[in-house]
Order: C-alpha cells, then structure tokens, then sequence
C-alpha cells in the first residue's frame, strides 16, 4: 500500500484483513475459533463505531467496520475512540487500558486469558499499519 | 468438570439441590438468589471455592459461578457445573466482580428488577463469606430497580439435614482421621515423642491423612491443632495451632486433627500423658473421657444444645470438675465452611446457635469439648463428628475414647 489510510476505514479493514492472513497462520492463531467487538465510543463526528474480527479455527473470517450498534460476538471490548486509536498505535497498552478500566470487556474471562497474546499479536500488526487517525 | 456416577457411595444430586433452591426462591418470590458464603458454594457447586467467590440462582437452569480469574479453570474442573457456568472475574474493566454479575443478572438472566436473594449476616467464623457492607451497596448501586432481600435462610433450612452421600463422606473424613491418629501413636511411643514439636506432630498426622485421602487439613484454626503442656489447659482454650514447643514428660498432649474429604470434615481430639502421669492428672483424665462418655449417650433427636449442656454441667458439678469445662459440648459442621453455628439462624443472639435447637434425624455435629485447668497446666480436647439418630448418635471418628499415657 502507498500512503496513509484512514483509521476504521474500508480501506484500513482492507489492509487489516490482508496482514492478519499473510502474518498470522492458524498455527500462530492457535487455531481457535472466537469473535470479538471493539466498540469505540466518542468517535469523531460524535457516533459510535465498531471494529468486529471472527475467526473459525484459527482462521480470520471475518472483519467488519461499522458504525453504532455492532455485532454480537463472544467477546466485547467497550472503549473510546481516542483510547482505542493510542492502543492500536501502540501508544498505550491494551493491558494497561483493561487494568485502568477505560477499556471494559464482556466476555468469559477465563477464555480471555487463552486469547490474551493472540489479541497482542493481532495488535501489533495492526499497528504498524500507516494510518491517520 | 468431573463425572460424578450415581452409584458412588459418595454421590449427591446437586441438580436436586438446586431445584430445592429454586423452589423456595419461587415461594418467597425471589428472582434470583446471588450467594457469597463459603458453605453456599461448597453445598451448592461441590468445589472448593478459596477465593472470595459468589453463585448467581436464577429462577430456573442452572447456576453460574464468579470467582477469582486464576482459580476459575479449576473449580468448573472439579465441580458439576461446566466452564461456561464458572466464570473468572478480575481486576480490569467491565471485569470486576460488581460489574460482571450485575450485568449478568441484567443482561444474561434478563431481569430488570426484583427481589435478589443476597447472604447478609455475622459470624465467628472467619470464612463464613457474607456479603461485605461495601459488595453491599455497590450492587444496590449497580442493579438500580433490584431489591436485596436476605435469603440465607434457604440455604440454611436446606443443608440442615445431611442426605446419605454427605454421611457417607463425613464417615470416610473420619475414618481418615482415624489413620492420621494411628500415626501420631506410633510416632510418639515408644520414646519416639522425645525432642518431638507440636508441629512434627500436625505434620505426621497430615502426611497420614492425606496418604488415607485427605485433601486439606482444612481447619482456619490453623490446620491440626496440637498443644503440649500448659498449653493444654489454657482457659476456655480451644483453639490451639501447633507451636515450635517441644513435648516434655510429665506434661500433656492434645492431638486435634482434621482431614477433609470431597469436602466433608473429619475433626477428631485424641489426648496423651507423655511419660507419666500423676494421681492428680489421671484424676483430671477420668473426669474428662467420663463426661465425654455421657454426653456422646445424650444426643438423639429430640435432645437440644441447651437440655445436653444443662446436663452435663450438672453432672460436672456433682463430679466437683464444673469449674474446668466450656459449658458447651458441640459445634455446627457441613461441607466446607459450614463450621459452628448449629440449625437455623433462629436463637435470641442472632447468629449464634439457638440453645434450644431440636436436633433431628440425620443432622452431624461436631461433639465438642474442652476441659482446662490452667493453674494445674492441664487439659484435653475431645472433638468428633456424630450423626444424630432416632434414640442415640453415631460418632464416626472410632479412635478410643481414652487418655493414655505414652511411654
């Protein structure tokens, strides 16, 4: 990709879905079959946003981004829009973000530890993805 | 989550427990009962619940569990609930305990408002688990429309009399105390009790236990409780963790001991004379085993903590031995963290065991004694779980009723 894409945009899921399938194989994804919501809140422009992600077997098959109510998933992380954007710039640590509570997760906990790192994993990919926020 | 086969001499029907509960919630028009006490979640999920740990009933299914994120994967191993019943909570965002129950309640069960059965009360007991002040409010805060009623009556009318898999566990925590009694015996004799602490002696004892099936010494109390000498006889003292003292001659030893088996307690009191014993301690000694004797002959159904103490105090006195004993001669027991108060919270000191309970068919307690005599630096124990029967109880630890003296 050449330049810089908009954060939440088609074009950012785009590019979210193609690195997620290029560097994180089944194996790496541990083969786990999940879905989880990030729920952005406070989003410029004053409207609630979502970020949704599903994978069956370790495989990604699905990533959508939208706007207001998002889709029921397993798991659901509930934060605001600048919070989200400094933990996928890696600005802030979404561990330090869920233990300060500005970020809140609903969702089995201890299903969520299992799935702790390959949440990083998918974050730092993520993350180095060129984009305006 | 273990298998649990209806043939085992062991089993219990939580799922009939649990529809006990739901009944009565539906008669007291509870919609959903949310329990906090260590014996709620022991009589309920058959698990051992260490950590501050609660149980949401709803009016029909089944119950789900919130305990601590590190020691939820083992207790929907070991209970009959599975996984998706246990849940971990902790300390990050929407995670905490307030947060995820009350939107479980809200979200998951659906309910908008109502009666919630919560557990509020005081105890002696340092694990009992009632609701704190603070959990308190902060669910009163977080389930706005919800009405908090106390509700531990329920659980408390139903865990009163003990079903033929809980007997039967209780009879093999005793049985395994009895082994870790043999043990200590045979450590000690012999002059193997010379240079010997207290604490080598809870430890022989555990280590037999536990080899004959004990998971825990579960006593808060400190485990296994051994006390030597003066400490024997300190007033009304019946609490006694095992110190770094060591055994002397001439002085005596109380070897209380618990195992814990599927969660049921054994608790049993055994008493020694090291070396010898004096005219004035065998004395002492026969007061103790006869007065033990006579109580253990006074429990039926029918008998009440009170009838059983006015008794035996009466044939104290006649003995001329009044002055040595604790005026109270049991303790309340269940599966873990069910420990003292007896019956139902229904006495004139509230939450205290009520001196006129009727003991009934099938109820256990611990027969509980002490005798101390501090200016003389003597005392002995005698603790053991007895099922009451129709015209007499059984005490299911079967180690003899004598204090002997260990050469």
């Amino acid at each position: 990709m050449t330049g810089k894409v908009a954060y939440l945009s088609s074009e950012w899921r785009d590019e979210v879905e193609k690195r997620l399938r290029d560097e994180l194989s089944p194996e790496k994804m541990k083969f786990i079959t999940t879905s989880v919501s990030f729920n952005y809140t406070g989003c410029p422009g004053g409207t609630d946003r979502y970020l949704y992600l599903k994978t069956e077997d370790g495989v990604i098959t699905e990533i959508k981004v939208g706007f207001g109510e998002p889709p029921s998933a397993e798991f659901m992380i509930t934060g605001s829009y600048d919070l989200f954007s400094k933990v996928t710039q890696g600005i802030v640590s979404s561990q330090r973000a869920l233990m300060s509570g500005k970020l809140k997760l609903k969702g089995n906990m201890v299903k969520a530890l299992k799935l702790a790192s390959l949440s990083d994993r998918i974050n730092k990919i993520m993350s180095q993805i060129p984009a305006t926020y | 989550m273990a298998k649990r086969q209806k043939n085992d001499p062991y089993f219990i029907d939580f799922a009939h427990r649990l529809m006990q509960i739901q009944e009565m919630m539906a008669r007291e028009n509870i919609d959903v009962y949310l329990g906090s006490r260590l014996r709620t979640l022991s009589w309920v999920t058959d698990a051992f619940c260490p950590w501050r740990s609660y149980i949401v009933i709803p009016a029909e299914g089944l119950p789900t569990v919130f305990t601590f994120v590190i020691d939820a994967a083992r207790v929907a191993d070991e209970s009959w609930l599975g996984e998706d019943h246990v849940l971990g909570y902790a300390p990050m965002g929407g995670m905490d305990q307030i947060t995820q129950i009350s939107d479980f309640i809200k979200d998951n069960l659906g309910l908008k408002k109502g009666p919630i059965g919560v557990e509020n009360g005081m105890s002696n007991y340092l694990p009992e688990g009632n609701l704190t002040h603070y959990e308190h409010e902060s669910f009163k805060a977080s389930l706005p429309g919800f009405d908090l009623v106390n509700a531990h009556h329920i659980v408390d009318r139903l865990s009163l009399i003990k079903d033929q898999g809980t007997i039967n566990r209780f009879r093999e925590a005793s049985r395994i105390v009895d082994k870790g009694h043999k043990a200590v015996k045979e450590a000690i004799s012999n002059g193997g009790w010379k240079g010997m602490t207290e604490t080598e002696i809870a430890g022989i004892a555990a280590l037999a236990m536990r080899r004959a099936g004990s998971v825990w010494e579960w006593s808060f109390t400190g485990g296994n409780e051994i006390a030597s000498g003066y400490r024997t006889g300190l007033a009304g003292g019946a609490c006694t963790p095992a110190t770094a003292r060591k055994l002397k001659a001439g002085e005596g030893l109380m070897v209380d001991i618990h195992a814990m088996f599927k969660l049921a307690l054994g608790d049993h009191a055994h008493n020694y004379f090291i070396g010898c014993a004096s005219k004035r301690q065998l004395w002492h000694a026969k007061n103790f085993t006869d007065i033990v004797a006579r109580t253990l002959k006074a429990y039926k159904a029918g008998a009440s903590p009170l009838s059983i103490a006015e008794e035996m105090m009466d044939f104290a006195e006649t003995r001329g031995f009044a002055e040595y004993m604790v005026p109270g001669f049991e303790h309340g027991i269940g599966l873990m963290g069910d420990e003292w108060r007896i019956g139902m919270n229904d006495g004139p000191i509230p939450y205290w065991t009520n001196p006129d309970h009727t003991y009934q068919e099938n109820e256990i307690v611990i027969c509980a004694m002490q005798y101390a005599c501090p200016q003389e630096d003597i005392g002995f124990r005698y603790e053991n779980p007895i099922l009451i029967g129709k015209d007499r109880c059984e005490p299911l630890s079967k180690f003899g009723l004598r204090v002997e003296v260990i050469e």
